[in-house]
């Protein structure tokens, strides 16, 4: 519930800034998303409650909240949301280690663009769903299928991000860098690079969603640990609560990642502000 | 002659220059020497910005021959140092790294850097604004820094491609005055672009005329108002005289690129 009030605090006044309207005083919507939030699950526990809906298909809040406590006591709820949150993280930083450079390095250079083409073409459609066949072939079901999984659904995407950050770039800029002595190599380092980084980085936001969808559904297929596993593990058991505290603890998880995104976005690009 | 056993700063050989079947510059020889401030006026389209742009080694001739310092460019050369019209700062560095830029692409350390900008902010009047972001400037200002920027660089040769044209007039007589300081204080070489013919008696010590397309020289005057210059110097009768000369010729100049286009 927390979490909730926390996203429309900061969505709510980027949406009001960009309009430039009449915005509502900042508190009162606050109180007005607290509000329905409550309003909402009090209905949803209500429903439940008076027995309208099957608690088989749709578990009240309190007795989901009664399954984190129980998980809790038994020390495995963190773990999941720990484990999901590592191969995420791993296989995200893998792509964005390999597909910034990488992705700077062909915008600049028409020719090995048209190297890499064929071969991004190919990958690009691809959902990273698909992979898991090969990817249990080769990497077997530990840690590095996942992290494998990750790495292939957002690595594509990120470099065409990259490519298409990198075509933004003033070309005067270049040609005053170059003015002033810079060698390609600076030029890509010291122009492209800073000046495609608002872009890239979102860019990279959209791709860290991605890199989680492509977490669960790897977990969903073969894991023994994470949300997805949770999920899955839940539904074998009948247990409702569970799948659907997963998929809250999901959904809090990815919103905790984006904010800690935005306070390194912001960190990194001062002159932005 | 002075210039005679010395080799020039400048030298166009025969340049032409087209982009497909469009003829932009036709036939230029010019020499410029060590220490003159040449201003070339002509109207829209006649070549100026592809002269600098060939010297700058962003371009390069379809015929004929540029040397600078008695070499043919091959690529960009960094010894002409430009400064753009629309600025060209670098938005995500501070006001002195922008300035120290040409420094950190020759490899000095942080602190020669941060010494030898700091020279330079002082030059064009920026001081207190070193850790500002080019953002947080007026245009003048970002204008300044852009000069300081290749004067840090200690360029040969300085370039100006209509450097003050998007600036309202109080600002760009500031800064006219400023560079003109510069100029007398440093003697750098310089060549600038303008549509202003009052901009370039002020600031020049030689001014070309150029022709309507295809580019060609039609006047060589040397500019013989006394420097040190200030903006008073427009008032005075030899730059009504030179003025209403210049005037004149680029008028022709106008009215037959009108009568091309017609």
């Amino acid at each position: 519930m927390k979490s909730n009030v926390a996203v429309t605090d900061y969505g709510a006044p980027e949406r009001a800034s960009s309009k430039g309207k009449a915005q509502w005083p900042r508190v009162p919507k606050l109180a007005i998303s607290l509000i329905s939030c409550i309003a909402l699950l009090s209905l949803w526990e209500g429903v439940t409650r008076f027995g309208l809906v099957e608690p088989l298909f749709l578990p009240a809040p309190s007795q989901i909240l009664n399954r984190a406590m129980l998980m809790n006591d038994q020390g495995i709820l963190l773990g999941h949301v720990v484990a999901s949150t590592w191969r995420v993280t791993v296989g995200f930083l893998l792509a964005s280690l390999v597909a910034i450079p990488l992705g700077i390095f062909l915008g600049f250079s028409p020719l090995s663009r048209a190297v890499f083409d064929p071969v991004l073409s190919f990958l690009r459609p691809l959902p990273s769903m698909s992979w898991i066949p090969l990817s249990l072939l080769w990497f077997g079901i530990g840690e590095s299928q996942k992290y494998s999984i990750v790495f292939m659904g957002a690595f594509a995407p990120s470099l065409l991000y990259v490519m298409e950050a990198t075509k933004g770039v003033d070309p005067l800029l270049i040609k005053a860098a170059q003015n002033l002595g810079a060698k390609s190599k600076d030029v890509m380092i010291e122009v492209i690079l800073p000046a495609s980084l608002p872009q890239i980085l979102s860019g990279l936001k959209v791709m860290l969603g991605i890199a989680w969808t492509c977490v669960i559904s790897a977990e969903l297929v073969a894991a023994r640990e994470g949300l997805g596993f949770m999920i899955m593990n839940g539904k074998e058991y009948f247990q409702t609560d569970t799948v659907v505290l997963g998929m809250v603890l999901i959904s809090i998880t990815v919103m905790a990642t984006d904010l800690l995104f935005r306070f390194v976005e912001k960190r990194i690009l001062p002159w932005k502000a | 002659m002075e210039g005679l056993n010395q080799i020039p700063v400048i030298q166009f050989t025969n340049v032409s220059k087209s982009y497909g079947p469009m003829l932009a510059l036709n036939d230029v020889t010019l020499t410029v020497d060590e220490g003159e401030f040449v201003v070339i006026v002509g109207a829209s389209g006649c070549g100026k910005s592809t002269m600098l742009n060939m010297i700058a080694g962003f371009d390069e001739p379809t015929k004929g021959r540029i040397q600078i310092q008695g070499k043919e460019n091959t690529g960009v050369n960094p010894q002409c140092g430009m400064v753009f019209q629309q600025y060209a700062l670098f938005p995500w560095m501070s006001v002195e790294d922008n300035i120290a830029f040409g420094l950190k692409m020759k490899g000095e350390g942080r602190a020669q850097r941060r010494a030898r900008a700091q020279e330079y902010v002082d030059m064009v009047g920026l001081r207190g604004f070193e850790k500002s972001y080019p953002k947080a400037l007026s245009g003048g200002m970002r204008q300044r820094v852009a000069i300081a920027r290749v004067l840090a660089n200690n360029p040969g040769v300085m370039l100006f491609d209509e450097p003050f044209a998007a600036l309202d007039a109080m600002t760009r007589q500031v800064l006219q005055e400023q560079l003109v300081r510069i100029y007398e204080q440093q003697r750098k070489t310089i060549l600038f672009i303008t549509h202003s013919i009052d901009e370039a008696l002020l600031l020049s010590s030689r001014i070309i005329v150029m022709s309507a397309r295809p580019g060609r020289i039609v006047q060589d005057i040397p500019n013989d108002l006394p420097y040190p210059r200030n903006a008073d110097v427009q008032l005075s009768d030899r730059f009504v005289e030179l003025k209403r000369h210049i005037w004149d010729s680029v008028q022709a100049e106008v009215v037959r690129s009108i009568e091309i286009a017609a």
